[in-house]
């Protein structure tokens, strides 16, 4: 399985693997640490080695928080 | 010359399409499609605000910001380029938007004499740094040590931005066999990161 979420975090999975991918991320917090160590390693090849302190959590939270939603017509190039 | 030029636009396709599935996912509501690519490009993105923004907390406030208008523009986002350089002009703007917004409010910094040197944040402590040298040197050791193979393949896609089929021609080995290669070479380097990441290691998403 982690041989899935490296290749999902490489945009190189089938379209109709990520779907099945996602679920078993969602449903495994081992997995999902593969994802996050896995892109760590990769900024830390590109000389960018910060470690997430909960830095991604923390926009998950806001976007909770602000029930942010897709709106279609938002351009958010523009404003 | 004719031959480059096709790699190069091989690569431009792929990297166009690398996040499309999730990117599509995600204009339909799929939050966690959203989360996939906010893990994986939450560092690039704050590393680009921070030429603009200097402190740490604003940083991230910008990239929160930035991450919540891709998220509600996503409808206008029509493959036309990749995410990833969608979000860094969103980003872009996102950091304008900001300087713009405290620029009336800017409060004289006293070491301004000693000049501003960009892409470094003031308010990174000492450990943070210290913590981020320690990953950067277990990954080097970790490289030290993993099969030619297999850094190889990892330093192709990761370093010099090569797609895994750019890869597997320049190796002459099936897709596959690229795609293995740079997850055994992620596993071998993680493994050996996690006692460094220790017990301040990355909160779970």
């Amino acid at each position: 399985m982690s041989l899935k979420v490296s290749a999902l975090l490489d945009g190189q999975l089938e379209p109709a693997e990520v779907r099945p991918t996602l679920e078993e991320l969602a449903a495994d917090a081992a997995l999902r640490d593969r994802y996050t160590l896995y892109g760590l390693v990769g900024d830390a090849l590109r000389a960018n080695p910060t470690p997430d302190d909960g830095f991604s959590i923390r926009i998950f939270e806001r976007m909770k928080r602000e029930a942010v939603k897709v709106e279609p017509g938002f351009d958010p190039l523009k404003g | 010359m004719q031959s480059v030029e096709r790699r190069y636009a091989a690569f431009r396709v792929d990297e166009k399409q690398a996040d499309a599935e999730l990117v599509r996912l995600a204009q339909g509501g799929d939050e966690r499609a959203f989360q996939a690519l906010v893990v994986k490009y939450q560092r690039r993105i704050a590393r680009h605000v921070a030429r603009y923004v200097r402190r740490a907390a604003d940083v991230e406030e910008v990239v929160q910001d930035a991450f919540i208008r891709a998220y509600r523009g996503l409808a206008s986002f029509r493959g036309e380029s990749s995410f990833y350089s969608w979000l860094y002009r969103i980003a872009t703007n996102a950091a304008f938007s900001f300087l713009k917004k405290t620029a009336g409010e800017v409060e004289v910094d006293e070491r301004s004499d000693e000049g501003f040197e960009p892409g470094v944040s003031d308010e990174q402590s000492p450990e943070r740094v210290l913590f981020a040298r320690q990953i950067g040197d277990a990954v080097e050791r970790a490289m030290g040590r993993l099969q030619p193979e297999l850094a190889e393949a990892l330093v192709l896609f990761e370093v010099e931005g090569k797609s895994y089929r750019e890869i597997a021609q320049m190796l002459g080995t099936p897709i596959g066999t690229v795609r293995t290669r740079i997850f055994r070479a992620r596993e071998f380097i993680a493994r050996r990161l996690e006692p460094v990441l220790g017990p301040v290691r990355d909160r779970r998403w």
